[in-house]
């Protein structure tokens, strides 16, 4: 018996050190369980409450986007380009500045004048906290500052926050709304602004400031914004600040499904959605740039668009984007990652506007250098075709600096751009579809507001 | 064990009572478990003889234990009073829990009546360091921790339990018959490895109960044959209070903050359960048999929703049954068994609608309809051998006594789940097995015995206990590459290997 239990404790010894487990068990996850582990992977939370704006800040910042007396032409306002109508863009593939005549997608250029080389971004949501603003990134910085922008040093310090940076310069860019030497306004008299260089920005806006508080009930509602600040010292910035107020305000739509799904609402997307937001986050690779709580906005990217429109800086007529603000050449086409909540109302889509729908956004990402190649011109406004750079060299550029995740295809069969398409779409907020409301009957200026 | 291949987020849930008591109350109460995740032995508080031996109990009495899982056994025990102490020491390995158990016990008799009592007080680790706060955020971003956000910070005390155990019965005829009933209640504030169950939380307050009712029956016929017979009931409830701090952009500061969310989880399971089991021995030649038989009918009326399930559930029930089969040798100073027991288990678990929800036929599901339906059809397997032998110490024999043992359980299992919103299905099967070696020696005074069990579990894995920072697996290293993120709390988990290693010290003197 002895041996037999000395047999049997070395058995029992050997079987315990050689024990190991079968082969783990490793199964797809459920679709939600899957899909909130990409949106944790990439950093998509949830976006907290805009703080509560001044009443008074905002109605002033909604008079003066409405208002065309800050155009040098008094011609064009703010709201010409972001259109409540268009959700707070123009729905056309390159803007139409000053000298154009009527709204929204029907605007065309006036005699002489060329298109705005970018795409008219929406103004929806611009005010959540991007780091970036512009097409080219020009301007940027966080919160309260410092901003880094096209001034440099000429820029007010006391401008709280990066949008209100950025409504300072849409007036003194020519074709947007200052104008261009010689011009003369609405009424047949010299347009003021439009004579001072391109550089003299500080001139420029003291210009602008003038205008408006010539007119009593501006200076009634400065005063009410800007209690503590005597109007002798009134700027540019303080309307600017107004102006910034109003898009974090009323433009701020953060309720999509998606938003909802963010906050732990499972039922807020439809099965489609779902599927295509695992595509967005897998296979599709969009949210190698599409990511962050923006969902975009903090990257830069050569996404192979097509070049379009008359070109902007050194490389005109082609645009070098980003690579034109620093001068790199590594950067060359390089644009902002769009941030994409309610993209579904903003087409057309690019820096340039060169696509009309979110499935020919889709496909041209499924297969870039293919869908660049084979752009069809005919999509474009008839305006714009002969402004379309098809030829060999400039596709070859575009195609020598491209993002390196889109330089394979991506393989995304029909139904798989489809649930790319249906994600998509469940990113807008309801209440972004019409905004309307939001613009004023008249504005103090007494020019019109809907011509 | 390296496991990179057990994405915890994929697997499944655990029915974390009947994983733990079934420990103490073996071939009583049938486990479920559907996640190799590794528990400490927290529940084995009780003195066992046959511990060390892999626990076979069929056709090996435990002398010391079985009054606690039948406690018309206490008849046998009762015949001689005696007092028990058994502190308790298990840890997990890799820093990943453990705990500490310190009870009391009296068994003793007057005239045809016996009982017993136990109390024990019990103090658990977290079974996980603390949780790094891993922030997703844009590259660009500064990171901040709202500083007004009520921060109930890690969780990393200890936490008690206490446990209490009456027994009382009567021997009623010759031959042997004896009835008895037993009740054990249970304070718990801590269940150990329910951290684990919540990654990405900040802090998890438990409370709860666990009571447990049994009428025992032994009846012993001459010539050392035996019929056991137990029927329990049994309820269990927790409830979970999990804070999460949850991330968001704040536009207005142009950062990432965090805010606090508390989510109450209920844990109840109530079961009712029939067990039956016989002993006899073979011949002359030193062996027995026995056979055991048990049925479990188990409801859920509401499962965790722990935040690494993918699985949607509310309630449940479960129907468990148990066949085994044991023998043992006893050969001078020798003794050898081996169990080997078969558990079918059918679990049904579902989750119910809020309100009313549309199905992508086009129906509607009413509230309370089910939404997600889990069927789980279980074919686990338990053996158990082992082996004790009596040694002399000089001239007083025997004076010691050593024990080896192995038990393996094996578990198996195919989930078949609809999504009746989605209308779509799919099937799942899964399997492993964990090991569990064991030695003890005991030593005998002619006033006390003294005893030293031990064990380890293998082939199971907690997560967030490996190498990795923060146990927090990137799954794609494409997303670093990207340069804009850092995976997040609640990504994928892998669980690392651990091995859970228990130490039981009993002390056993008699009353009088």
């Amino acid at each position: 018996m002895t041996r037999t239990f000395s047999t049997i404790c070395v058995g029992l010894v050997a079987l315990a050190a050689g024990c190991d487990r079968n082969s783990p068990p490793v199964e797809p996850a459920s679709i939600d369980a899957a899909l909130r582990q990409d949106l944790a992977r990439w950093g998509v939370i949830p976006i907290g409450p805009m703080p509560a704006q001044d009443p008074a800040l905002v109605a002033l910042g909604r008079t003066l986007m409405f208002d065309k007396i800050l155009s040098g032409n008094r011609d064009i306002s703010c709201a010409t380009c972001h259109q409540p109508s268009e959700h707070a863009a123009d729905g056309l593939s390159l803007a139409v500045g000053t000298g154009g005549t009527g709204l929204g997608q029907s605007r065309t250029l006036g005699p002489g004048r060329q298109f705005v080389p970018r795409n008219a971004p929406t103004l929806v949501n611009a005010g959540l906290g991007l780091f970036y603003l512009f097409w080219d990134g020009r301007i940027s910085g966080f919160h309260s500052g410092p901003f880094t922008t096209p001034a440099g040093s000429a820029l007010p310090p006391d401008l709280p926050n990066i949008l209100a940076a950025q409504a300072m310069f849409p007036v003194v860019d020519r074709r947007e709304m200052r104008g261009e030497r010689g011009d003369l306004d609405v009424f047949g008299n010299p347009n003021e602004l439009a004579q001072f260089g391109d550089s003299q920005l500080v001139e420029i806006w003291q210009a602008a400031m003038r205008r408006v508080l010539a007119i009593p009930e501006y200076v009634t509602m400065f005063n009410a914004a800007f209690p503590d600040t005597p109007t002798s010292r009134l700027g540019f910035q303080h309307a600017a600040t107004a102006i910034a107020a109003f898009e974090m305000q009323p433009l701020t739509k953060t309720d999509s499904p998606f938003d909802r799904y963010l906050n732990r609402d499972d039922a807020a997307l439809t099965l489609e959605q779902k599927r295509g937001a695992l595509l967005f986050f897998g296979k599709a690779r969009c949210s190698s740039c599409h990511n962050g709580p923006f969902l975009g906005g903090g990257q830069f990217a050569n996404n192979g668009a097509p070049q379009l429109g008359p070109g902007r800086g050194a490389g005109a007529p082609l645009d070098f984007g980003h690579g034109d603000v620093f001068n790199n050449e590594f950067d060359r086409f390089t644009f902002r990652v769009a941030p994409l909540r309610n993209v579904e109302l903003t087409a057309p889509y690019f820096h340039d506007g060169a696509y009309p729908t979110l499935a020919a956004v889709v496909r041209h990402y499924n297969n870039v250098p293919v869908a660049l190649r084979g752009f069809d011109v005919s999509q474009l406004a008839p305006a714009l075709s002969s402004l379309y750079h098809g030829d060999e060299a400039t596709i070859s550029a575009v195609l020598a600096t491209l993002d390196f995740r889109l330089r394979q295809p991506l393989g995304l069969t029909n139904d798989e751009q489809r649930d790319v398409v249906a994600f998509l779409e469940s990113l807008t907020d309801p209440s972004a579809r019409d905004l309307r409301s939001l613009t004023p009957a008249v504005v103090p200026s007494g020019l019109p507001v809907q011509e | 064990m390296t496991s990179p291949g057990v994405f915890f987020s994929r697997l499944l849930f655990t029915f974390l009572f009947h994983v733990f008591f079934s420990r103490l109350l073996l071939a009583q109460l049938i486990s479920i478990k559907t996640v190799p995740i590794a528990q400490g032995d927290q529940f084995e508080i009780f003195p066992s003889h046959n511990l060390a031996m892999g626990g076979v109990s069929i056709a090996v009495p435990d002398t010391l234990l079985d009054p606690f899982r039948n406690p018309a056994k206490g008849a046998r025990l009762a015949a001689a009073p005696r007092f028990f102490g058994s502190p308790t020491f298990y840890g997990v390995s890799n820093g990943a829990g453990g705990g500490r158990t310190l009870p009391l016990a009296a068994v003793t008799q007057a005239g045809s009546w016996f009982g017993g009592l136990s109390l024990a007080l019990q103090e658990v680790d977290p079974s996980r360091p603390p949780v790094g706060v891993a922030v997703p955020f844009v590259a660009q971003a500064r990171a901040a921790i709202l500083p007004d956000v009520p921060d109930p910070g890690p969780d990393q005390g200890s936490h008690g339990n206490a446990y209490a155990f009456a027994m009382l019965g009567k021997v009623l005829a010759e031959p042997r018959l004896s009835l008895a009933g037993s009740v054990s209640w249970s304070r718990l504030t801590a269940v150990d490895g329910v951290d684990l169950l919540y990654p990405g939380s900040q802090a998890i307050r438990q409370l709860g109960h666990a009571a447990d009712f049994r009428i025992g029956m032994l009846k012993e016929w001459a010539g050392d044959r035996a019929l056991e017979a137990v029927a329990l009931h049994d309820r269990f409830g927790m409830t979970d209070d999990v804070t999460y701090l949850d991330s968001f952009w704040d536009p207005g500061t142009q950062r990432v903050l965090q805010r606090a969310r508390v989510e109450h989880e209920l844990d109840r399971t109530n079961t009712w359960g029939l067990h039956l089991q016989y002993e006899r021995p073979l011949g002359a030649s030193g062996w027995r048999v026995g056979w055991l038989a048990t049925g479990n009918l188990m409801s859920h009326p509401k499962i965790p929703n722990y935040e690494i399930m993918n699985i949607a559930r509310d309630p449940g029930r479960s129907h468990a049954y148990n066949l085994g089969i044991g023998f043992s040798r006893t050969n001078g100073p020798a003794t050898f068994g081996i169990d080997a027991i078969y558990e079918p288990i059918w679990s049904e678990t579902w989750a119910e609608a809020e309100a009313p929800t549309g199905t992508a036929l086009g129906d509607t599901i009413p509230a309370g309809g089910k939404t997600v339906e889990n069927h789980f059809r279980f074919s686990d397997a338990v053996f158990r051998m082992g082996i004790s032998r009596e040694l002399t110490i000089g001239r007083r024999a025997p004076a010691a006594l050593l024990q080896l043992g192995l038990a393996a359980r094996s578990i198996h299992y195919r989930l078949d789940q609809y999504d009746r919103v989605q209308v779509s299905g799919r099937n799942q099967v899964e399997s492993w097995v964990e090991w569990t070696p064991t030695w003890g020696l005991s030593v005998r005074f002619p006033e006390l015995e003294l005893r030293y069990s031990g064990r380890v579990t293998k082939g199971t894995g907690r997560p967030g206990v490996g190498t990795r920072a923060n146990g927090w697996a990137l799954e794609d290293a494409s997303a670093v590459r990207a340069g804009s993120l850092l995976v997040a709390p609640s990504g994928p988990l892998t669980l690392d290997a651990v091995s859970v290693v228990t130490h039981q010290v009993s002390l056993s003197l008699p009353i009088r």
